[in-house]
């Protein structure tokens, strides 16, 4: 199978295997027990927590162990807005449910929530921003890189344009993580998100970086694990893997994303003189990993699902449904009409990718449009 | 030939049977599974929106070796099917929505779904049977198994739309199908018989359950005897059909029939005489025909009225307008506005037309 939907997930780098093996087999016990057995789990953990934070430049105490990405923003989001005296949320349209969803059930519970328009390369507007940071605004939330596009958003002068007005900032960075350098100092944010199994990690955990000093309200109670802003009892050998998944991260993003935007740019030059009617989505500033396209007059979720039945595996934006289908929110936000939004497909790559693959995606992919212009003829 | 098939799965016996056989065929498949129903309560009933039955159809294609995708159909279904079907209710007629799901979604929407994924046929578990006559043109039979034949539900399709159908087990008896599916250890040998309605739910009328699906109002009224005289009230006339004897008020005859409802006035009219229910001649309009040209001498063939109804002789011919007259040999009780008239020769079914 060629595996072109690194976007959704990744699979488990051997070495983050390994570590957790040894989490499973050997540090089986409770991080919170004062034995030893317990210590040598909470070890696990204080050494995971520190290749976290060190993957994003922050201080270990900085980072809370989530089950996800997803908990992590509804973390950023519920929590902030549920912490401070202001009660006004400004996000993004092209953001991930994720965001989205919990900035909507602000909206239900009566908090002010303002969504940005992008322009037509999913960027938001950054005078919007200025105008829409007023003095009641608890957190403005911007993703830095778009999991439909790959389009980067400018999260560090969002930072600098919104700090006057004294918001925090988060941004949700779990398809940026691990595929460019990130510093949440740099970056000016207050909060930010990502996730175990978009970086060669195992599912079920994700991290929410808390800058020192920033209050936010739980979302669940009953324990002291995480600063009482996550309590359970660990996921110890998901959080060991994700902690090893960052070091390689770290360690590797540089090459990685060099040889990945390699092969992206040959994948994406192949496609456009070789497919006709293909459009690239999401403009020039996008994750070196991720390319969107769009194959005018052409149904993506036919051109996945050929692709799927060829040993392919892409994705669309537009979950499977029929005539009534919603396409990607992301691609309709950045002015595209439904037809237009429905006919793109999404190719990611990663770290397994190879030349080879890049080759054959592009004649599996000109072999799919050629089923479909023989289906429509 | 091993062609590429799309198989409509609904998580059933029948559907993952015609699945194994056409699997074992050699064929290449692709499952498919339509979610015609939102899931709002999500732990309350067991199978309010048909999501077992997507995951026991993607563990069968699962088993089997081939892809599965879950077409959303939702907002489709209310549209094509649930809209028009509350409309008949609310015009004081029965609906058929199962011919309508199966015109417009089986082998509407999914037909062109694989029409855009340039498949040309579509495979369902429907007990029918399809043979081609001289010409090559589609022929729509019964199924074998007589007490499941589902033909009545399929003869609205097109000539085209039956071109492109493929009905696996139609030549089976339900008995076979659940051996086939045990000795192919199909986890859904097991699986209880689907309802023909979909969204009922228990204790709750179809009709009554559109209605508050789409919110509308009840419209009560006078439940009248066939000389005008008051014998009850009811809460509205949706919940109604002719032949009716349930829902009627106690008292009075010991056997009551709805005889007939007055959408205008909101009146049910109900008879104690089961003769005043039967009818000897009706029209059936908007036909679809199978077998060549409307006949527009007299053809005697043979008439159903409903599922679960057997076919009755009746004599037919075409009106200047493209409805069929049809006369029936002997009477037939409770004619119901809205049903399906579906007409056979023998077991090839002529086409269908609606009960005006």
């Amino acid at each position: 199978m060629i595996y072109a939907d690194y976007n959704a997930t990744t699979p488990l780098d051997p070495e983050v295997r390994a570590a957790m093996n040894e989490a499973l087999d050997v540090s089986f016990g409770n991080p919170s027990s004062i034995h030893s057995a317990g210590q040598a789990a909470r070890r696990l953990v204080d050494r995971a927590r520190a290749q976290v934070a060190s993957l994003i430049g922050a201080a270990p105490d900085e980072i809370v162990f989530t089950s996800g990405g997803t908990e992590a923003d509804n973390l950023a989001v519920l929590g902030a807005a549920a912490s401070a005296e202001r009660k006004g949320v400004v996000t993004s349209a092209v953001e991930h449910k994720a965001v989205l969803d919990p900035c909507a059930y602000l909206h239900k519970q009566g908090h002010p929530v303002t969504v940005l328009p992008v322009d037509r390369h999913g960027r938001v507007d950054l005078a919007a921003l200025e105008a829409a940071a007023r003095a009641d605004v608890a957190l403005v939330s911007l993703m830095l890189a778009n999991n439909d596009t790959g389009t980067l958003q400018p999260v560090a002068e969002a930072a600098r344009a919104v700090k006057a007005c004294g918001a925090l900032v988060h941004s949700d960075a779990v398809q940026a993580a691990g595929k460019l350098p990130i510093d949440v100092n740099k970056l000016g944010v207050s909060l930010l998100s990502f996730s175990s199994h978009k970086i060669h990690g195992p599912k079920g955990a994700g991290a929410l970086f808390v800058r020192y000093g920033v209050r936010l309200a739980p979302l669940v109670h009953g324990g002291r694990q995480e600063r009482t802003l996550r309590p359970g009892t660990e996921n110890v050998p998901a959080i060991v893997g994700f902690g090893k998944a960052c070091e390689l991260a770290r360690t590797r993003l540089e090459a990685d994303a060099r040889r990945v935007a390699a092969l992206r740019d040959h994948f994406e030059a192949q496609l456009l003189t070789r497919v006709a009617g293909t459009s690239i989505n999401g403009g020039s500033n996008r994750l070196p990993n991720t390319s969107n396209i769009a194959f005018a007059g052409l149904d993506g979720e036919a051109i996945t699902i050929n692709l799927d039945m060829m040993g392919m595996a892409v994705s669309t934006g537009a979950a499977c449904s029929s005539a009534d289908k919603t396409p990607s929110h992301v691609l309709v936000a950045m002015g595209q009409s439904t037809a237009e939004a429905r006919s793109s497909v999404r190719f990611s790559f990663g770290r397994d990718t190879t030349d080879e693959d890049i080759d054959q995606a592009t004649s599996l992919v000109v072999q799919a449009v050629n089923l479909l212009h023989g289906a429509r003829s | 030939m091993s062609e590429r098939i799309v198989i409509a799965m609904s998580g059933g016996v029948d559907s993952s049977v015609a699945a194994a056989m056409l699997k074992q065929a050699g064929h290449t498949l692709i499952g498919v599974t339509l979610k015609l129903q939102e899931c709002h309560d999500a732990h309350g009933s067991k199978s309010c929106c048909g999501v077992d039955g997507i995951t026991r159809a993607r563990e069968v294609a699962g088993d089997l070796g081939f892809p599965h995708y879950v077409l959303d159909c939702v907002k489709d279904f209310e549209q094509l099917v649930l809209q028009p079907a509350w409309q008949e209710y609310a015009s004081g007629r029965t609906p058929s929505p199962c011919l309508h799901c199966n015109e417009r979604v089986k082998f509407g929407l999914l037909l062109d779904w694989a029409s855009r994924l340039g498949i040309p046929r579509v495979a369902t578990g429907h007990y029918a049977r399809l043979e081609k006559d001289e010409a090559g043109k589609p022929m729509l039979l019964r199924g074998r198994d007589t007490g499941k034949d589902q033909s009545y539900f399929l003869a609205g399709l097109s000539l085209d739309q039956l071109d492109r159908a493929l009905f696996p087990i139609g030549h089976l008896r339900k008995p076979e199908v659940r051996d086939l599916a045990k000795e192919g250890g199909l986890p859904t040998a097991e699986t209880p018989e689907s309802q023909d309605a979909c969204l009922v739910a228990p204790g709750e009328s179809y009709a009554e359950m559109l209605r508050k699906h789409f919110d509308a109002p009840a419209r009560p009224g006078d439940i009248v005897d066939e000389t005008g005289k008051l014998v009850g009230q009811h809460d509205g006339f949706h919940v109604y059909t002719i032949g009716q004897r349930k829902g009627l008020p106690a008292g009075g005859p010991a056997r009551r029939w709805v005889k007939a409802i007055s959408p205008e006035t909101g009146q049910v009219t109900v008879t104690s005489d089961a003769s005043e229910l039967v009818d000897t001649e009706f029209v059936a309009k908007q036909v679809n025909w199978l077998a060549g040209d409307l006949p527009i001498e007299p053809l005697a063939c043979s008439v159903q009225v409903r599922y679960r109804h057997r076919s009755e002789p009746a004599t037919i011919v075409a009106q200047s307008d493209g409805s069929l007259h049809v006369t029936l040999k002997t009477p037939v009780k409770a004619i119901t506005p809205g049903q399906a008239a579906v007409f056979y020769d023998g077991d090839r079914s002529l086409g269908r037309g609606w009960i005006g």
